[in-house]
């Protein structure tokens, strides 16, 4: 396995376009991880279980650890790096910050990932079921979910406001 | 006391209690200890829900853990595991794994001749360039087992006749995490040991003496930690002499002085960092748990390699090798009078925490119910060939509560007695009974169990039940081994030092609070720096004892720096110190004329005013103590709602009510959050975990996150947390612990809920769908 040939990547990753060279085995995890040092993104199990490296694809979360860093090839890839670095506070990270939606913080990227992608496509404020529903695939062994889910719906309704105030 | 300690010591007058149980009391303190925080004190900072210091970190992925360490040159290392349930290593030589690709060191960890006692059990490590050339070439190594003769099942381990997990006498390994004063070390009877008793009265004589008995078994499964970061650690070696170790602990001090023991370093000369951790549980005690030798896998292929290395379990080692709740067999045997008083409780419990020790049962049975006179809790180990179990928030209790809950209802049932009503009669904790009686209004007791009756009765396919079960901790904070150093810079800058990591738990928060409460200055100001051994000596985070042993120590450092400050507004104000008092906004005033904080401050000879300070034992004032000690016990109550499904035997926790106590709350905002996620913890141990070991062959199935069940986001009940603030008079800030009370509980309330929809008892956690039809089928005990 760790003979196999390095491939050369083109992504868009967080906006920028980036090469990387990488072996053909790798998952986009290791690549974010251990090539490109973006170490946001946690490896939690490896196997998909625990959804604490979500990222997006094309705007749609995805498990960065079940995904061929290849298949990401001429994609657009966001990370939790992303999320942090407007110009001001995203409404989702400033809700999980007073919602204290985080305590030891390992699961917190993925989730973001997972609840933003969700929040981008829903015409509407999300209700708790919706955003539940949509982090199914994300665990937390901390918080018992309580405070993500109010911070996702706060979220969900700030942005909405925006939006309609923006209008 | 004899005049010298007279000397050294003052008393106060304090207010001390709870709600309207409020009363003077006199606490003797340390002479030059502050006047302890009581009801009568009107904080600003402390006691308000106060986001996390480093919520923005966390909140945008930019928090770094050890998983995240990148080091120039860094090595990564993956470790050969024995496959075997048990086997005696017959061969080991690592030098074909030298040749690999990528593969720069190499070191075995087990010798010729060793027993490997369960599968996943270290034999040798090795560091490549990458993390998949150090997995590749692990098949390189030269290794033959030979396999022996293996138990994996409690009861046959007990067996006589079983194979003999130990040879020789199993010394017990004891973490912070650990209760204190729960050791065992009986003698060993084949696998079986004699682990912590408690007794009181004569069980026996109480037993003869009741007229209702109530006697049955109650099982409960092996629990994982399942923390999302796995075991981890990062070893660079600074000079032959010195090294840096980032490590994901919930003990920096104890991986320092483990690494130091190991390479024959001075424990000053090993470095610790843990800027962030993701979770433990507890778990990360130390560099590893018993039959893993990680600490000395990482430093060894540093220090051959030359090179830093980085050392990450992966999901499924983390499963096997690094720890878990021990599972248990639990007879409870109880007996009441005519009167419905309970007159004994026996409890013989064994449970195995595979290789390892720490299968006791915890206080529940032997403390809640004090009332009752005879008790008697025996304990007992059973070594099995299976990874070994280590601290796991409160040990031992969710076991124990579990079988003495439930076995409780089952007397009330059987006596036909309401079970919250047997409870009230046999707790003498004032704060608990307050906690019940106020979960009783709260959660409309009488009105859903009638509620919950009828559906049964109408053979309703979805019905109700509601139950309740108590839970007991003691007060852990340590006495003089947390030294906080407060600073206040000519500019004004305040720092607060310290040791310690935080788990989750928001101690960087609390800390900055305690410390901004002191000086009268905005939380903002206020920079706090831990997850460093060089920041001076900490406690482990275990027992629930981080915030009581560091928060008083912070209090107490902020005071020294304050009365120096204060010393020096005197003189420049050129006023008696004595007519100095200090704003709510950190300046200084003596009659009319003030002195703010931020020209004080510019006035500071030299850079800055330092102080360190600890924290004294706990004053003692508390008249409900933990059995077996001084300490303050720590009260807590749990209701649960659950929801059946008759068809298909799926049962929901719908609703927890969680009343718990943490002293002084000092950051309602972080305690909540801790409250909720120790109620779902338990939610997804009554009902969903279970690690599974095959018997015929010593695996485990599951060592993963996905047939492995731990409770996802749908599967959240609605929990409503209520804190009963106590004044204890325990140390200068009040604070007493949270963490592991939150968890000890749920299951049990859980299965007496279950109890009541189903009208039978489910004696055996996880209460899964199998169980609850078998239960409904009028299996009893399931």
């Amino acid at each position: 396995m760790s003979q196999s040939s390095a491939i050369l990547l083109s992504l868009t990753l967080n906006g920028e376009p980036v090469q990387v060279a990488a072996p053909a085995h790798w998952t986009l995890l290791e690549v974010l991880r251990y090539k490109l040092d973006l170490i946001g993104s946690k490896q939690g199990c490896d196997k998909g279980d625990c959804g604490a490296c979500t990222v997006q694809i094309d705007g749609l979360p995805a498990l960065a650890c079940l995904t061929l860093a290849a298949l990401a090839d001429g994609r657009s890839v966001t990370t939790v790096e992303a999320l942090g670095c407007g110009p001001v506070v995203h409404p989702l990270l400033d809700a999980f910050d007073r919602h204290d939606a985080a305590q030891c913080g390992f699961c917190t990227p993925g989730i973001l990932m997972a609840a933003e992608s969700l929040l981008r496509r829903s015409a509407r404020p999300v209700t708790r079921h919706e955003a539940a529903s949509a982090l199914a695939g994300n665990l937390c062994r901390c918080t018992g979910y309580t405070k993500i889910l109010d911070a996702v719906v706060d979220a969900s309704e700030r942005l909405r406001a925006e939006h309609d105030d923006g209008r | 006391m004899s005049q010298e300690e007279d000397s050294l010591t003052k008393n106060v007058r304090l207010r001390l209690g709870f709600a309207d149980q409020l009363r003077e009391v006199t606490v003797t303190t340390p002479k030059d200890e502050p006047r302890p925080w009581d009801a009568d004190s009107a904080l600003t900072v402390v006691g308000q829900p106060t986001p996390r210091v480093e919520g923005s970190l966390k909140a945008s992925g930019a928090a770094v853990y050890t998983h995240d360490v990148r080091l120039p040159g860094m090595l990564y290392a993956a470790i050969l595991r024995s496959p075997h349930a048990c086997a005696t290593l017959e061969h080991l030589d690592v030098a074909a794994a030298l040749a690999q690709p990528g593969v720069v060191a190499a070191v075995p960890l087990a010798k010729v001749g060793d027993r490997l006692r369960f599968a996943g059990h270290d034999v040798a490590a090795l560091a490549a360039r990458s993390r998949d050339e150090a997995r590749a070439a692990l098949s390189a190594i030269a290794v033959r087992y030979r396999p022996e003769p293996f138990v994996v099942d409690t009861l046959e381990a007990m067996q006589p006749g079983a194979p003999q997990v130990h040879a020789a006498a199993v010394s017990e390994r004891r973490t912070e995490g650990d209760e204190p004063g729960e050791a065992s070390g009986g003698a060993a009877r084949g696998n079986v040991r004699l682990g912590p008793s408690q007794s009181k009265g004569d069980h026996k004589k109480g037993l003869r003496q009741a007229k209702v008995t109530h006697s049955a078994t109650y099982t409960t499964q092996v629990h994982t930690h399942s923390a999302l970061e796995t075991h981890s650690l990062v070893v660079r070696w600074e000079d032959p002499r010195r090294m840096t170790v980032w490590c994901s602990t919930q003990g920096i001090f104890s991986v320092r002085d483990e690494m130091a023991e190991i390479f024959g370093l001075k424990p000053a000369d090993v470095r610790v960092i843990t800027e962030h951790l993701g979770g433990g549980f507890g778990a990360k005690f130390g560099a590893s748990a018993p039959g893993s030798r990680l600490g000395y896998a990482a430093g060894e292929l540093a220090r051959r390699a030359g090179a830093p290395v980085s050392l990450c379990l992966d999901r499924r080692e983390e499963q096997l090798c690094t720890g878990n709740r021990p599972d248990s067999i639990q007879q409870v045997t109880l007996g009441a009078g005519a009167d419905g008083a309970l007159t004994a409780i026996h409890v013989v419990a064994h449970g195995s925490g595979g290789i390892a020790t720490g299968a006791g049962v915890g206080r529940s049975a032997f403390g809640v119910y004090s009332r009752c006179p005879n008790i008697k809790v025996e304990s007992h180990d059973v070594f099995t060939n299976a990874g070994p179990s280590t601290a796991f928030r409160a040990p031992g209790h969710p076991q124990g509560a579990f079988a003495i809950e439930l076995a409780i209802d089952e007397l009330a049932q059987k006596m036909g007695r309401d079970p919250l009503a047997l409870r009230l009669a046999h707790v003498e904790h004032a704060v608990r009974r307050y906690q019940l009686e106020l979960g009783r209004e709260r959660f409309q007791w009488a009105a859903r169990r009638a509620e919950a009756e009828a559906r049964r009765a109408r053979g309703a396919r979805i019905r109700h039940g509601v139950g309740v079960a108590c839970s007991i901790w003691g007060d852990y904070g340590r006495a003089k081994a947390a030294v906080v150093t407060v600073s206040v810079g000519r500019d004004g800058a305040i720092f607060v030092r310290n040791g310690a990591q935080d788990l989750g738990t928001g101690i960087r928060t609390v800390l900055g609070q305690v410390v901004a409460e002191v000086l009268g200055r905005p939380l903002a100001e206020v920079t706090v720096l831990i997850g460093d051994s060089e920041l001076g000596p900490s406690v482990g985070s275990g027992g629930s004892q981080t915030t009581s042993s560091v928060a008083p120590a912070a209090r107490n450092a902020a005071e020294m720096v304050r009365a120096q400050l204060a010393e020096l507004a005197a003189r420049l104000l050129d006023r008696p110190i004595s007519e100095l008092s200090w704003g709510t906004d950190g300046s200084a005033r003596a009659g009319r004329r003030s002195l703010p904080f931020r020209e004080l401050c510019q006035k500071i000879e030299g850079e800055a005013v330092v102080a360190s300070a600890t924290r004294p034992k706990t004053y003692g004032a508390h008249p409900m103590r933990y059995p077996g000690g001084d300490n303050y016990q720590i009260a807590g109550v749990q209701f649960a709602a659950v929801e059946l499904d008759t068809w298909t035997g799926e049962l929901r926790a719908a609703e927890i009510l969680a009343i718990h106590e943490c002293g002084r709350t000092h950051n309602p905002l972080t305690a909540r959050s801790q409250v909720q996620g120790g109620v779902l913890l338990g939610v997804s141990y009554a009902l969903m975990e279970a690690r599974v070991i095959d018997r015929r062959f010593g695996q485990v199935l599951n060592p993963n996150l996905e047939s492995y069940k731990i409770a996802g986001a749908r599967d959240l009940p609605a929990i409503d947390v209520v804190f009963c603030e106590v004044h204890t008079g325990a140390n200068s800030t009040g604070a007493v612990g949270i963490g592991e009370p939150a968890t000890i509980p749920t299951a049990a309330s859980i299965a007496c809920a279950a109890l009541h929809a189903i009208g039978r008892p489910v004696r055996s956690l996880p209460i899964t769908p199998d169980r609850v039809l078998a239960a409904l089928a009028g299996q009893d005990g399931a």
